[in-house]
């Protein structure tokens, strides 16, 4: 197999695999809530940045990344009850919250940039090292790409076997079909509304953490791309499916490598963009997706 | 004891009660009759906490639940079959009993609960793994009947149970009701179109009309002859 | 307040006062400093870049999170045209505007067939698509390095049609294209096309039901608003003199939106007040352009829901959607209620004629070979229980359903499968079990609605406020004065819908869909949730329509409320009719008895009644 080729395929799949997550993250919150954050980007972003501060004054990179998800977990309260619940009672459709997360992202983009500085910071190993790498049929594969693939898939099938088999996660699945049902049965929706919030945030913040390790720095603007490739993915697999997050995700990452490596790096958003376009065009609930009726 | 006072429930500029007052004793059965639109549903919905009351009072057994949040009435022993057969369609029957279980105010342990249900509706036992979407009418019924009683609730609201089913599945759903009534001494409240079926289950009957109670009596009495014209003109 | 809310309404729609405002900064640009000649420009650019989200997200309610590429389609094709090609920047700023438009139209297609959220990312990835093609295009863009020596007023390279123009001669220009602007977007919104794009941002299907079709007005919201944003582009680019794909990032459509936001969505006066204001502050408050995105960020984050009408909403009265000459010339014209008379139908004998009709949705049978017929100057009641498929058979009738067996025709025509909007052209109207009338529209405006298919006047008309276009106007506001006095609705006409009760609101969903000039008209649920009196007066009014001869189709639960009214009456029960007559008898057929009270009630009734 051409080596080229194969590193691609490698690099797609395991950055694919982290636009799954974060398309699994912004499917929480689609559940609950029929929102979707818009600033989920810069969670992914604050939390890398914090752990590279963090561990940069001192502190075991453990504690750091404990720290840095810390911070977006409590941010995750905040957008639910401070940008997504206001404008959902203010109703007037979804411009609200669109316009108010987008805002807040924007807000934490800009105190980051103003705190840290607008310029790339390293990000340190926390896996392995970029050298580190395992020879598969004579070719190299880097470990840390490998690390990373496993721990996306991993809290993936963790997720999905939370939905199905645990109450809980059955109680998720049952808001996203009828939250009014739900209620009346007793389920706490409010609650899990905010754990869904929070758990969302989490996930956007391990998905920065994995981004900035393959990628080896970050920047105050890096984590805006990365959640519309997680926008891509998500709306590709179907809105709300976890297993078309990590389809949608494994082809997005490989078709924008692929057309990266072979094209132009700069056709790498181009297409993934047009993926989109086209797909919510065609067919708007995704390849795996339920139709949604809406009735204007 | 379920009571309601007064009720006024609104939807923006639409009044859907207007000042509704009834009682539903405990351990019987109580109808609540109407029209499409009288505001049967509205009224079940405030009792469950999901619609918004604007004026008036509910109470369980002499306690105002008027500003308690739904899953909290739920908790208290409130169970609520809605109006349009609702289930989790995607979720099998074993996964819906179970969730319906969950979370309310629990009396019997889940197991001993599911082998009630087989018990009483086999065919739910038989199609344990499908998922509710797939049942047929009168199995969605049975199943949300089944989810409604699974807590062995102490006051159960059901929206038109028998809406859509062929008489012979409607008389299984209404033997069941009355069965589980008697059994079980919770306050049942039953809006229903089908006003004779209703009446011959309840002891007592409050009629609709566009948000107002305008007729109400011993169930008996509303059914007896002469007064069927009555019925007939509030509805028709 | 409210006095000084008026008052100041009143001078910013004055034509004097605009007059006054663009003399005094012509004549008086000579005297400003340059810094302030070149702010002032931008402001400008940034009012027309206002406009164009004004038009699309406040009017049209299509959300944009990717103007800046419009913006930057502009800026780019007018510099390439005027630097690369030597196009005189009179030409190639209109082009560039029109190569915008085309790319806005382009968009219309595949943005018009998503909503909300859906929609903004479709134009977020359309903004960072034109983003990374700019940055790559380095042949023609120049790629990341920048486009410099675009001619410019800034830089003295800027000559239109020969004349050499300087910053301030720039501005003028700029000044005179942006009032232009202001005058074309003021009259639009007041025209039939203004309303129509409101129309379609509270309801489709509404919009739909009285002729307003969806994709064709997005489509014209698209193309608008990327001229406009392509406009602002090509004067901004003569402006600076060099482009760089930084300036047409994400930061601009941000930007745009913010104003756009914070001056109030579908106000004119509070967008020029609030581009103004975001362009001066970066640059004359220091501390304010360090924390820009930040607070760009903090405004977003809560404007929508702590101001919802921007600075508009606090300052001045809300706007409204009628040309003031259009409603004094309409003083002068009589109101005859012989003009609401249909004409004399086509052909065939003016019914209405449901053929066998089916409609399966999945595995579910929701009408079940239904036939029947309306005929003009009677009332048909459609009655049955929960659920037996009445409302399914006026979607159907009504285009928001293909059935799926059967045919139906009106006026011996065949309007089986036809979309909702050509249904209503073909002059067979409907209501909505909620009426979905604009609610900061007044009664009279919402009305106005109902007359769109008749407004004949093209949009440019309707942009230059023509004579011809202002009769029309005129025309159709006489005619609401006849539907206004037949619906009891003349004293609340100027009254906002949302300050209305329910009972109002029902009626003026009506009198809008009797503006329509219908043949056959569909009302489903008019009674609900009315009083007494309401209802009493809502059969006055139908019978009203019976008068004039319209084919009428009644939906209704309230008995009381159809005896005295309807000629006769169709059953539906799980989507079968099972009976058809008058509506005395329908109270003793066993059939119907059985479906509404059960079966017991039906022997029962037939024993009392042997």
């Amino acid at each position: 197999m051409d080596d080229f080729f194969f590193s691609l395929v490698l690099a797609g799949i395991s950055v694919g695999s982290v636009y799954a997550l974060i398309a699994i993250g912004l499917n929480l919150t689609f559940w609950t809530t029929r929102t979707l954050n818009f600033g989920q980007g810069s969670l992914m972003m604050l939390c890398a940045m914090l752990v590279v501060f963090l561990a940069s004054q001192g502190l075991a990179m453990a504690l750091a990344v404990i720290g840095g998800l810390l911070v977006v977990a409590a941010l995750g309260v905040f957008v639910e009850r401070f940008t997504i619940r206001p404008a959902l009672v203010a109703s007037g459709g979804s411009m609200g919250w669109v316009v108010s997360t987008l805002g807040f992202g924007i807000v934490l983009q800009g105190v980051a940039a103003k705190y840290f500085g607008s310029q790339a910071m390293a990000f340190p190993d926390v896996l392995f090292t970029t050298q580190d790498y395992v020879t598969v049929l004579g070719q190299h594969l880097s470990l840390q790409y490998l690390v990373v693939l496993a721990l996306s898939v991993s809290l993936i099938l963790l997720l999905e076997l939370f939905v199905r088999k645990t109450v809980w996660g059955q109680a998720v699945f049952a808001i996203s079909l009828d939250p009014e049902l739900a209620l009346v049965q007793g389920m706490p929706v409010r609650l899990i509304i905010l754990g869904s919030f929070v758990a969302s945030s989490l996930l956007a913040g391990v998905a920065g953490i994995l981004s900035a390790q393959i990628g080896g720095t970050v920047d105050p603007a890096f984590g805006f791309d990365l959640v519309l490739f997680g926008f891509v993915a998500a709306v590709l697999g179907g809105m709300g499916s976890s297993f078309g997050a990590l389809v949608g995700g494994l082809a997005v990452g490989l078709i924008s490598k692929l057309v990266g490596g072979y094209i132009s790096t700069a056709a790498e958003h181009a297409i993934a963009f047009a993926l989109l376009m086209a797909m919510l065009a065609l067919r708007p609930q995704g390849l795996l997706g339920r139709p949604e009726v809406s009735k204007a | 004891m379920l009571e309601v006072q007064d009720l006024h429930v609104g939807y923006g500029a639409v009044q859907a009660l207007q000042g509704v007052t009834l009682g539903a004793a405990a351990g019987g059965i109580t109808a609540v009759l109407g029209a499409n639109g009288a505001g049967k549903s509205s009224l079940l919905r405030a009792i469950s906490g999901i619609a918004p009351v604007t004026q008036g009072r509910i109470l369980l057994d002499g306690r105002d639940i008027t500003a308690l949040p739904a899953p909290a009435r739920a908790r208290l022993g409130l169970a609520h079959a809605m109006e349009g057969r609702r289930l989790f369609r995607q979720l099998t029957v074993e996964d819906n009993l179970k969730l319906a279980w969950s979370f309310g105010a629990r009396n019997v342990p889940l197991a001993e609960a599911i082998v009630e249900v087989r018990q009483r509706f086999p065919i739910l036992g038989q199609r344990a793994r499908t998922p509710a979407g797939l049942l047929s009418g009168g199995q969605q019924q049975m199943l949300i009947l089944s989810c409604a009683t699974i807590r062995s609730p102490r006051y159960l609201l059901l929206d038109e149970p028998s809406l859509g089913l062929a008489p012979i599945i409607v008389q299984q759903i209404y033997a069941f009701i009355t069965d589980y009534a008697r059994r079980s001494g919770t306050t049942v409240l039953i809006a229903e179109q089908m006003a004779t079926l209703a009446l011959k289950v309840s002891d007592r009957g409050y009629v609709l009309r566009r948000g107002r109670v305008v007729l109400e009596g011993r169930s008996e009495e509303l059914l007896a002859g002469g007064s069927e014209d009555k019925l007939a003109a509030n509805y028709l | 307040m409210s006095r000084l809310r008026s008052a100041l309404s009143r001078t910013v729609a004055h034509p004097a006062f605009h007059l006054a405002l663009v003399l005094a900064l012509l004549l008086g640009c000579r005297w400003l400093s340059a810094g302030t000649v070149q702010i002032l420009t931008f402001a400008l650019i940034a009012i027309i870049f206002s406009q164009s989200i004004n038009l699309l997200t406040g009017l049209a309610g299509q959300i944009s999170l990717g103007h800046a590429g419009f913006f930057g389609i502009g800026a780019y094709c007018s510099g390439i045209l005027a630097k690369t090609h030597g196009v005189d920047v009179a030409l190639s700023v209109p082009l560039a505007a029109l190569l915008a438009a085309a790319a806005g139209w382009l968009l219309s297609f595949p943005a018009g067939r998503v909503r909300d959220v859906y929609l903004a990312m479709m134009t977020l990835g359309f903004g960072m698509i034109f983003y990374e093609i700019v940055r790559e295009w380095n042949d023609v863009t120049g790629g990341t390095m920048g486009f410099p020596g675009v001619p410019s007023a800034a830089l003295h390279t800027l000559s239109i049609l020969g004349v050499r123009i300087d910053a301030a001669a720039y501005f003028q220009v700029v000044l005179l294209v942006a009032a232009l602007v202001l005058v074309l977007v003021r009259n639009l919104t007041q025209s039939r096309i203004g309303r129509a794009f409101f129309a379609i941002h509270v309801s489709e299907v509404a919009a739909g039901s009285i002729g307003i079709p969806a994709g064709a007005t997005k489509q014209l919201a698209y193309t608008l608003s990327g001229a406009l944003a392509g406009l602002a582009g090509g004067l901004y680019a003569h402006l600076v003199g060099y482009l760089g794909p930084e300036s047409f990032a994400l930061p601009r459509s941000i930007e745009v939106l913010v104003i756009a936001i914070v001056g109030g969505l579908g106000s004119i006066a509070g967008q020029v007040l609030s581009a103004t204001v975001f362009t001066f502050l970066p640059e004359r408050l220091q501390v304010f352009s360090e924390y820009q995105f930040i607070a760009y960020g903090v405004i977003l984050t809560f404007s929508l829901v702590v101001l919802p009408r921007g600075i508009a909403g606090l300052l001045l009265d809300p706007p409204r959607f009628i040309k003031p000459r259009a409603l004094r010339r309409a003083v002068a014209l009589r109101p005859d209620p012989a003009v609401l008379r249909p004409e004399a139908a086509g052909g065939g004998d003016g019914s209405l004629e449901v053929a066998s009709v089916t409609m399966r949705f999945g595995g579910l049978v929701a009408l079940d070979d239904v036939s029947l017929r309306i005929e003009p100057g009677r009332i048909t009641a459609l009655v049955g229980p929960n659920g037996s498929g009445k409302s399914t058979l006026v979607n159907v009738v009504s285009g928001l359903y293909r059935p799926s067996a059967g045919r139906i025709t009106f006026e011996g025509r065949d309007i089986t499968g036809l979309p909702d909007h050509r249904i209503a052209a073909a002059r067979v109207v409907r209501t909505f079990q909620d009426p979905r009338l604009v609610p900061h529209f007044t009664v009279r405006e919402n009305l106005l609605l109902g007359a769109h298919r008749l407004l004949r006047h093209t949009g440019a008309a309707a942009a230059l406020a023509l004579p011809s276009a202002l009769e029309e106007e005129a025309q159709q506001l006489a005619a609401i004065e006849a539907v206004l006095a037949l619906t009891n609705l003349t004293a609340v006409a100027d009254r906002t819908i949302s300050t209305l009760p329910y009972g109002t609101r029902r009626m003026a969903e009506v009198g809008r869909a009797l503006l329509a000039r219908p043949r056959a008209i569909l009302l489903d649920e008019p009674a609900a949730g009315l009083s007494e009196a309401e209802m009493e007066r809502l059969a006055q009014v139908i019978r009203d329509m019976k008068a004039m001869g319209l084919a009428i189709l009644l939906i209704d639960h309230h008995m009381d409320f159809l005896a005295d009214l309807v000629d006769d009456v169709v059953v539906l029960d799980s989507g079968r009719v099972i009976y058809r007559g008058g509506i005395a008898e329908m109270r003793r057929d066993p059939a119907v008895i059985a479906a509404y009270l059960g079966d017991e009630a039906a022997t029962a009734s037939e024993h009392a009644h042997a």
